[in-house]
């Protein structure tokens, strides 16, 4: 019986795992509201424009080719590899490690160091409203 | 009962003995043990042990987190001096009972300040044998990969006896 109520949690857990939950609901959300300020055009963050963003490369401040994809690899599901310092990189899709995209905190400190990493500035709410819908729902 | 005293003494002189000596002869460095510190600086490399650098060494490596080594490891306000603190209160000066605490900093002169302990004398003598094709392989790629051939780093242990060097092994001083 206990077994069969873990797996019943375990499978609801992993059901749910796509969906934000609250605090990144509310951050999401703030977002986009800073977002459609500095574009009022905008109607919704895009999963398209945040895989651009995610895959394309960049010139890096060392003057080597870089992208997201670089550490992450394309397929988030699977452990990436910090290029610099050779440290493994938990698999960024929340589907795959359910830590992700759950502390506001966090989120917001690794698109802060990593759009500086990638394109040397920080990225705009709507860059980092789309990049996040990109990773959270890539299958 | 004079037996009971003297047995108790010479129970508790022994005990003495074995703390005391334990203390003056640590190998390696002291671990890290910050759970703040090792979430927000081992999430990208290796968890560095604060007494590997003297305290002026991590005030300077935590003023220049947003260009540290080329990649921006900033960190927000409170955590950040909470971090400071902890290596402060840490650093070479305050482990010279570690063996290879002392000899690092033994090995800074005063007017240094190595913001990396791949730069203090000590670590290259250490490692001025080791050949160019064994860093630069892909399991290593740096002498700041501690734990690519040092197998009990993250414990403090830096002993030459737990080298294994990928793609070649054990490594013996002469």
């Amino acid at each position: 019986m206990v077994k069969a109520v873990v797996a019943l949690l375990m499978v609801v857990s992993f059901m749910q795992a796509y969906e934000l939950n609250a605090q990144m609901k509310d951050f999401m959300n703030s977002l986009l509201t800073e977002a459609k300020k500095q574009n009022p055009n905008l109607k919704e963050f895009d999963y398209a424009r945040g895989e651009k963003i995610f895959t394309a490369e960049q010139i890096g401040k060392k003057g080597n080719k870089i992208s997201c994809v670089t550490c992450h690899t394309a397929d988030l599901s699977k452990k990436g590899l910090n290029e610099n310092t050779n440290k493994v990189i938990e698999p960024l899709s929340p589907s795959a490690n359910s830590k992700r995209f759950s502390d506001v905190k966090e989120v917001k400190k690794w698109l802060r160091r990593n759009f500086k990493d990638v394109y040397n500035r920080e990225g705009s709410a709507q860059e980092q409203g789309d990049v996040v819908t990109y990773i959270i729902n890539k299958k | 009962m004079k037996k009971l005293v003297i047995t108790s003494l010479l129970i508790a002189g022994s005990l003495l003995a074995e703390s005391s000596s334990s203390f003056e002869g640590r190998k390696g460095v002291a671990p890290a043990t910050d759970s703040l510190y090792l979430k927000e600086c081992g999430s990208c490399h290796f968890a560095y042990q604060p007494g590997l650098l003297p305290s002026r060494s991590w005030v300077k490596v935590m003023e220049n987190l947003s260009d540290h080594f080329g990649t921006d490891a900033s960190v927000e306000g409170a955590d950040s001096s909470k971090i400071l603190k902890y290596l402060k209160d840490n650093s070479t000066e305050k482990f010279k009972n570690y063996k290879k605490t002392k000899s690092i900093y033994d090995s800074i002169a005063t007017t240094e300040t190595p913001i990396a302990v791949t730069k203090t004398r000590y670590f290259v003598q250490k490692h001025r044998e080791i050949g160019c094709e064994l860093i630069k392989q892909k399991e290593v790629k740096s002498l700041s990969n501690c734990m690519a051939c040092h197998t009990k780093a993250d414990k403090g242990s830096y002993s030459e006896r737990e080298i294994n060097i990928p793609n070649y092994g054990r490594w013996e001083d002469e």
